[in-house]
């Protein structure tokens, strides 16, 4: 049974990730076409990089269920590391 | 009035136990798969890729229209085939964990092999990219855009590598049943290597291929 859950779980991950990665990559194809709004872009790419990594974090490598120190120095780096990134490109 | 006052005892006494019941249950759930050594180096491998990607970032600042004509002679749907490929390994990883939990280590293995074969479409699509642009070329030494392209992405192809040796192993363990409930760390740790190498790849795709 609770395999049955950890695999339903992963299972529902895994589609997401697949539906975010290829949002984003639709997403990313606007940039040339859509000069003007290219910050929301690059902002709505970044948050999906969040999002995936959120994921990737709590189910894949399952720290939802680690102590909350390991959990928050990987959320940092899926959540700092995109905003450093569009400060970059936004600023 | 002192049966009373024993009955508030024994109550606080029970009430006292749960609690610490309760805590040990919470300590016991809250704890870190995989060794503490590998965690250690798992971040350390995340820093240097965050070095990497400001790089990156502050390099294109600095040359917007090189990397601007970089990134169009990139195949972008080889980079998004590839992050399919990564995210489909890194989800087979997860089940074969699952089942090693349950001590099902053959079947667990065998979720490894499928993981593998699958991150062999990775590095297929990867040679096949790095061979396109020789043909046109460009090389590591063409502009900066491609210095740390290649750099980048070849740096992370070596992770994917030793990610791949480091499963080939676990595999061989899980198969021999060399794992148990309470010896499931080295697979964990295997694991959450494979998952750190996917974590970087969902930050490099569309920070090289997409904006």
């Amino acid at each position: 049974m609770q395999s049955t859950n950890a695999n339903k779980k992963n299972t529902l991950s895994w589609l997401w990730l697949l539906i975010l990665t290829v949002i984003s990559t639709y997403i990313g194809s606007f940039l040339e076409l859509f000069n003007t709004q290219k910050s929301l872009f690059i902002i709505i790419v970044l948050f999906i990089v969040f999002l995936k990594g959120q994921q990737i974090i709590d189910i894949f490598m399952e720290l939802k269920k680690a102590p909350k120190l390991w959990r928050r120095l990987l959320f940092a780096y899926v959540i700092l590391l995109p905003v450093i990134i569009g400060l970059i490109y936004l600023l | 009035m002192n049966k009373s006052l024993n009955i508030d005892a024994q109550t606080v006494s029970v009430e006292a136990n749960k609690t610490v019941e309760a805590n040990n249950t919470v300590q016991a759930e809250k704890r870190l798969p995989g060794d503490l050594a590998m965690w250690f180096f798992i971040l350390a491998e995340l820093t240097v890729f965050a070095v990497l990607f400001i790089g990156f970032a502050v390099s294109e600042q600095l040359n917007v229209e090189m990397f601007v004509q970089g990134k169009a002679k990139l195949h972008q749907i080889s980079g998004l085939i590839n992050t399919l490929t990564l995210i489909t390994s890194s989800f087979f990883v997860a089940l074969a964990l699952t089942q090693m939990h349950q001590g099902n280590g053959k079947q667990a293995a065998k979720l490894l092999v499928v993981a593998k074969l699958v991150a062999c479409i990775y590095i297929s699509v990867k040679i096949w990219e790095y061979l396109s642009l020789f043909e046109q070329g460009i090389d590591i030494e063409t502009n900066t855009f491609f210095t740390l392209y290649f750099m980048i992405t070849f740096f992370h192809l070596m992770h994917i590598l030793l990610g791949m040796v480091i499963l080939f192993f676990v595999a061989i363990k899980a198969a021999k049943n060399e794992y148990n409930a309470s010896n499931i760390s080295g697979f964990e740790s295997g694991a959450s290597y494979w998952h750190m190498v996917d974590l970087l790849w969902i930050i490099l795709f569309p920070l090289i291929y997409v904006i």
